[in-house]
C-alpha cells in the first residue's frame, strides 16, 4: 500500500467514523431515558462562602455565571409554563433555586447590582423576607448605591408597607448623587403610598434605571396596566353616565359615541361586557390581568 | 567594569532573544486564537445571556482568561525553559561560550517575559475591541482595563520566576505542579496571615506568619472584578505591588542562580 493510498484509507475512516458517530450520537439521544424534572432543582454543590474562597481570582467571573445561570433559570420555567406570567409574580413556578443563585452570585461579587435588583423584582412573589434580606445584604456591602434604596423601598411598597418605604427611600435619598426624585417618593410613599401615581412613579423610575430587558418589559407593562385602569376608570364612568341617562347598559360602543372599540395601551380593543355596564380587557391584549 | 556589564547586558539580552523566538516557534502565541474566538463568540452571545450585563461579563472573561491563559504559559513554558537545554544538551554549547549560568537564567526569564508582555498585550487590545463593539463606541471601562492587565502581567511575572526557580533544581512535572500550588497558595495569602494570628500554638503562628511573607502574594494582583465594575486600583498601590514585584523577582532569580550555579550537568 503506498503513502497516498494509504492517506486516502485513513480519510475514508474518519469520514465514515464522524457519519457514524452523529448517526450513533442521534440514536442515544432518541433513546435516552427522560431528564427528571427535579435534577434542576438539586441543591448547589458549593455555598456561597466555599465558592468565594475557591475562586482564586476569579470571582467576578463565577459571579457572571451564577448570574447568568439565575437567568437561564428562571427563563426555562417561564417557557416551560403554558400560561403566560409576569415577571413580578412567578409565584405559579416552582424557583426555589433562585435565591441561593443570586446569594452566591452576589456573595461572589457584592457589588454586582444587577442580582439585587433581579431579586428585588422576581423574589417578593417567591419569598418576601428572603427579597429583603438580599437587597439589605446588597446595601451593606454598597452603602453609596443608592439604587438598593430604591429596589428595597420597592419590595416594602409591594408589602404595603408604606412607612418602612418611606424611611428606606428617605436613606437613599441621602446618599450621595441619589436623584431628587427619591426625596419625592419619600414624601410620596409617606402620604399616599398605595396610590396609583405612586405606582406610576416607581414603575417609570424602574423602566428608566434598569439595563436588564425583562424588568424593563415587565414595568413597561405595569405602566401600561395604570394606564389602562385609568382609561377603563373613564369608559366606565361614561357607562353609568349612559345608564344614568336611559336606565339601561350600552351594547355597543357607538351608542356612547365611539365609532369602534376603543384601544388599550398595548393596542388591543376593549370587550365591552353586554348588560353589565362594565369594559374588560379584550383578547391579545398584552395588559397584565393581575 | 563598564565593558563587562554591557557585554553581560547584551549576553542576557541575545539569551531573551532567543527564548522569545523559541517560544514563538513552539507556537505559544497560538493562544491568541482561541482567546480572539471567546471573546468574539462573548461579544456576539453574552448580550442574550446576560440581562444587559455584557459590559461586566466581557471584562470579567477577558481578563480571567488573560490571567489563566498566561499562568499556563507561565507554568509550562516556564519550567521547560532550563530543562530543554540540559534535555537536548544544548546547555554545554551555551556554556563553553563566556555565558554566565546567572546570564542565562535571567535571559530566560526575560525571554518568556516578553512572550507573556506581547501576550496580554495583544489580550488586552482584543478585551478593548470587544467592549467597544457591545458598546457600540468607546467604552470608559477600556481606560480602567489597563491597570488591571499590569497587575495580571505582574502577577505572571512572578509566576515564570517561581517556575523557573523550581525548574532549576527539579523535574518539569514536579517544578509545575508545585508552581501551580504556589500560584493556588498565592491567592489564600489572606487566610494564612489570618491562620498565622489566629492560631494558639506559637510554632504553628511562626510557620504561617513564615509562609505568608515567603510566598508571593497574589491576591493583590487581582483586580479584575471591580475593573469590571469601573474602578481601577489607585496608582499608589500600584506603585508598591510593582515594587513588591520586582524586589520579589530579583530574590527568587537570585536563588534560582545560586541554585543553578551548584548543579552539576555532568
Amino acid at each position: 500500500m503506498n503513502d497516498r493510498t494509504k492517506s486516502i484509507t485513513v480519510a475514508v475512516v474518519i469520514a465514515i467514523g464522524m457519519v457514524a458517530t452523529f448517526a450513533l450520537a442521534r440514536f442515544v439521544d432518541a433513546r435516552r431515558p427522560p431528564v427528571d424534572v427535579s435534577a434542576n432543582d438539586e441543591s448547589l454543590y458549593l455555598n456561597a462562602k466555599t465558592a468565594k474562597r475557591i475562586s482564586l481570582g476569579f470571582n467576578g467571573l463565577a459571579a457572571d455565571w451564577y448570574w447568568m445561570r439565575s437567568l437561564q433559570y428562571v427563563g426555562r420555567k417561564i417557557i416551560e409554563q403554558p400560561d403566560e406570567v409576569a415577571l413580578d409574580d412567578l409565584s405559579k413556578l416552582d424557583l426555589k433555586m433562585l435565591a441561593p443563585l443570586l446569594e452566591n452570585a452576589t456573595t461572589l461579587d457584592p457589588e454586582f447590582l444587577d442580582p439585587y435588583e433581579y431579586a428585588a423584582v422576581v423574589l417578593p412573589a417567591l419569598d418576601v423576607q428572603e427579597a429583603i434580606r438580599l437587597a439589605r445584604k446588597g446595601i451593606d456591602a454598597n452603602p453609596n448605591a443608592w439604587r438598593l434604596y430604591h429596589h428595597l423601598g420597592y419590595i416594602y411598597w409591594q408589602q404595603h408597607d408604606y412607612a418602612t418605604a418611606a424611611e428606606v427611600y428617605g436613606r437613599g435619598a441621602e446618599v450621595p448623587g441619589a436623584p431628587a426624585w427619591m426625596h419625592a417618593m419619600r414624601a410620596r410613599m409617606a402620604a399616599e403610598g398605595g396610590s396609583r401615581d405612586t405606582a406610576r412613579e416607581i414603575y417609570t423610575r424602574m423602566f428608566e434605571q434598569s439595563a436588564d430587558e425583562k424588568v424593563k418589559d415587565m414595568a413597561h407593562k405595569r405602566l401600561l396596566q395604570l394606564d389602562s385602569l385609568d382609561q377603563r376608570d373613564g369608559l366606565r364612568k361614561l357607562l353609568v353616565a349612559y345608564q344614568t341617562r336611559t336606565g339601561r347598559c350600552p351594547a355597543t360602543w357607538r351608542e356612547i359615541n365611539f365609532p369602534g372599540a376603543p384601544q388599550d395601551p398595548s393596542g388591543a380593543p376593549y370587550v365591552l361586557k353586554p348588560g353589565k355596564c362594565e369594559v374588560e380587557l379584550g383578547e391579545g391584549s398584552e395588559i397584565p390581568i393581575r | 567594569m563598564a565593558v563587562d556589564r554591557d557585554r553581560s547586558v547584551w549576553r542576557i539580552t541575545a539569551i531573551a532573544r532567543n527564548a522569545f523566538r523559541e517560544a514563538v516557534r513552539d507556537r505559544v502565541l497560538y493562544n491568541l486564537v482561541l482567546f480572539v474566538l471567546l471573546l468574539t463568540a462573548a461579544a456576539i452571545f453574552i448580550g442574550e445571556l446576560s440581562g444587559g450585563q455584557e459590559r461586566k461579563i466581557i471584562v470579567d472573561l477577558g481578563l480571567s482568561a488573560m490571567l489563566l491563559f498566561g499562568v499556563f504559559i507561565a507554568i509550562f513554558v516556564g519550567v521547560g525553559l532550563v530543562y530543554k537545554e540540559i534535555e537536548r544538551r544544548t546547555i554545554y554549547a551555551i556554556f563553553a561560550k563566556p555565558v554566565g549560568r546567572g546570564e542565562f537564567l535571567v535571559g530566560k526569564y526575560l525571554g518568556l517575559c516578553l512572550t507573556l508582555l506581547v501576550n496580554v498585550v495583544v489580550m488586552g487590545v482584543g478585551v478593548s475591541l470587544a467592549l467597544i463593539y457591545v458598546s457600540r463606541g468607546w467604552d470608559p471601562l477600556i481606560v480602567n482595563l489597563w491597570p488591571a492587565v499590569l497587575l495580571i502581567y505582574l502577577e505572571l511575572a512572578i509566576l515564570t520566576g517561581v517556575a523557573l526557580l523550581f525548574s532549576s533544581f527539579s523535574s518539569p512535572a514536579l517544578s509545575a505542579l508545585l508552581t501551580f500550588f504556589v500560584f493556588i497558595i498565592g491567592h489564600f495569602s489572606a487566610d494564612l496571615k489570618s491562620l498565622s494570628v489566629s492560631l494558639g500554638s506559637s510554632g504553628a503562628r511562626w510557620l504561617f506568619g513564615a509562609l505568608y511573607y515567603l510566598l508571593p502574594n497574589l491576591a493583590n494582583y487581582s483586580f479584575i472584578t471591580p475593573t469590571a465594575h469601573g474602578h481601577s486600583p489607585p496608582p499608589e498601590f500600584v506603585a508598591s505591588v510593582s515594587v513588591y514585584a520586582i524586589v520579589y523577582i530579583t530574590v527568587i532569580l537570585a536563588v534560582a542562580t545560586l541554585v543553578f550555579s551548584r548543579r552539576n550537568f555532568k
